[in-house]
């Protein structure tokens, strides 16, 4: 025999059984489930019983019918289903499982591995369990020791900052044949890199940059007439 | 400074339906990519409202005081924080409305978000939509990835190589109407003259890596047709997701061009 365990939250009402062919919910007295509570319709739902199987039937109520936290107009029941009407929620008991080709109610919106999904800040932590500690930025820059600037030293909080002629550009450089953007100062997470842009020689402690170089406290940048030192500040 | 720049999105080869959306402007600088999420279709409503939200906030206000939600962080300029605002707003619609209608529960959108104004370059960003940027040939990204895989890389966990093979790619530890309050990440930087803003789902950065981006990026002029590549390419290494990419060229105002506009904002 198939029952229903009416609860308010975690507190159980009671226990009812479904003998009839139709058993009614709402919040009206000519109900055979009677829920006393203005989230609940007048007549709200209805269980029907088709020989050994169960279906819950919202009949239009106005907060609507839940079936393990999916909406329905009509479904079938199977054991530990949870209907929520209003506040209150019907546990279904039974000896019949839900067949196991029907997963749509159990996987959240029927997901594939492919779909984007988003998990909370409680679960990451289970799955990021190493080191949960903010990792600090570096904060570096540049000392001019010789030539010509506007400043006398410059600090570079930007993700990408520009050496050259242009007018963004971090580290401006003056004359005549020095190109737009000399060079380009990176800063990441693991560090400072300088890469080259053309046009102009650039020297890292004295030896011509040609590729990508990481940056290290103390490093001697030389290019068009200025001396920086790199510095890193912990 | 001006702008030119394009958009494309595509539904890739494997999904049902779009569920990114974009907008661009080239005269306010705004530029916008939402990736939704989310059952039945729930997904494209969650990032259409967020970009027209979004939208609404900068043609509605124009240069007036802006309204603000959330708090105003000093740190960072009014356009900055104008962009992060508009954010958290669209956040509490989408969240709203996924708890007022149930056909919608659990729908959510990354969002990347930048605004030039001026010669400064104003970002923000929620999920794993990516904004890059190219200049004088090199390709970096702006925008730390709120994906599980891209913690799990910052605390060295894995490495970039294991992450792209991952199998956890799409789990997301951050995205926009989950819950009512967001955290936005936002970053200032300033641009030059021939730099080059890429907006894209993660439909073009999980199918196309950086290095291949910058190629084409480098080798086409015209936005919409390196946007059109690039789709064509991610499209090529499997579609798996909705793709969708915005490039937005800075090019210098030619003279008479630049006397023109400084004469009228002179007068007005």
């Amino acid at each position: 025999m198939a029952t229903v365990m009416l609860k308010f939250k975690e507190a159980v009402i009671k226990e009812i059984p479904l003998e009839k062919e139709t058993t009614t919910i709402g919040r009206k007295e000519d109900n055979d489930i009677h829920i006393e509570n203005h989230a609940v319709s007048g007549h709200h739902a209805r269980i029907l019983r088709e020989k050994d199987n169960f279906f819950i039937e919202d009949l239009g109520s106005l907060n609507g019918t839940f079936v393990n936290g999916f909406k329905i107009t009509k479904q079938e029941l199977f054991k530990g289903d949870s209907v929520l009407v209003g506040l209150h929620n019907l546990d279904f008991i039974s000896e019949k499982v839900r067949p196991q080709d029907d997963k749509k109610s159990f996987t959240v919106r029927g997901r594939s591995m492919d779909e984007t999904m988003v998990i909370s800040p409680q679960d990451q932590k289970k799955i990021l369990v190493a080191r949960d500690k903010d990792i600090p930025e570096p904060l570096g820059g540049f000392y001019v020791l010789e030539g010509a600037s506007d400043q006398r030293e410059y600090e570079l909080k930007e993700r990408i900052s520009t050496i050259g002629k242009e007018d963004g550009a971090a580290i401006r450089l003056k004359g005549f044949f020095t190109p737009k953007v000399a060079a380009l100062v990176n800063r990441r997470k693991e560090g400072y890199f300088v890469t080259p842009a053309g046009g102009k020689a650039i020297k890292i402690n004295g030896r011509d940059l040609n590729h990508r170089h990481d940056l290290k406290d103390g490093d001697i940048v030389e290019i068009s007439g200025l001396k920086l030192q790199f510095y890193i500040k912990e | 400074m001006k702008v030119h720049a394009a958009a494309r999105t595509d539904l890739g080869l494997v999904r049902q339906n779009n569920e990114d959306n974009y907008y661009i402007d080239e005269t306010i600088g705004l530029f916008i990519v939402a990736d939704g999420m989310g059952g039945h279709a729930s997904g494209e409503i969650a990032s259409k409202m967020t970009v027209d939200i979004i939208r609404d906030c900068f043609k509605g206000s124009g240069k007036d005081k802006p309204f603000q939600t959330g708090p105003y962080q000093k740190d960072f300029s009014e356009a900055t924080n104008r962009l992060a605002s508009s954010i958290r707003l669209a956040n509490l619609a989408v969240w709203e409305a996924s708890g007022n209608r149930p056909e919608l529960s659990g729908m959510g959108t990354t969002i990347a978000a930048v605004q030039v104004d001026g010669n400064r370059l104003s970002i923000a960003h929620v999920g794993d939509s990516r904004v890059y940027l190219i200049r004088a040939g090199n390709i970096e990204q702006l925008t730390d990835d709120h994906s599980l895989v891209y913690e799990q890389v910052k605390r060295d966990l894995i490495t970039k190589e294991e992450a792209s093979r991952s199998d956890m790619k799409n789990i997301l530890t951050r995205a926009l109407g989950i819950s009512n309050d967001v955290e936005v990440d936002l970053a200032e930087m300033t641009l030059a003259v021939n730099d080059i803003l890429l907006l894209c789902s993660d439909g073009l950065s999980g199918m196309v890596d950086d290095e291949t981006i910058l190629s084409v990026v480098m080798t086409i002029d015209d936005p919409a047709a390196a946007c059109e590549k690039l789709i064509a390419m991610a499209n090529a290494n499997g579609g798996k997701d909705n793709i969708t990419v915005v490039i937005a060229r800075t090019e210098k105002i030619s003279g008479f061009k630049w006397l023109f506009l400084n004469f009228r904002r002179f007068w007005r």
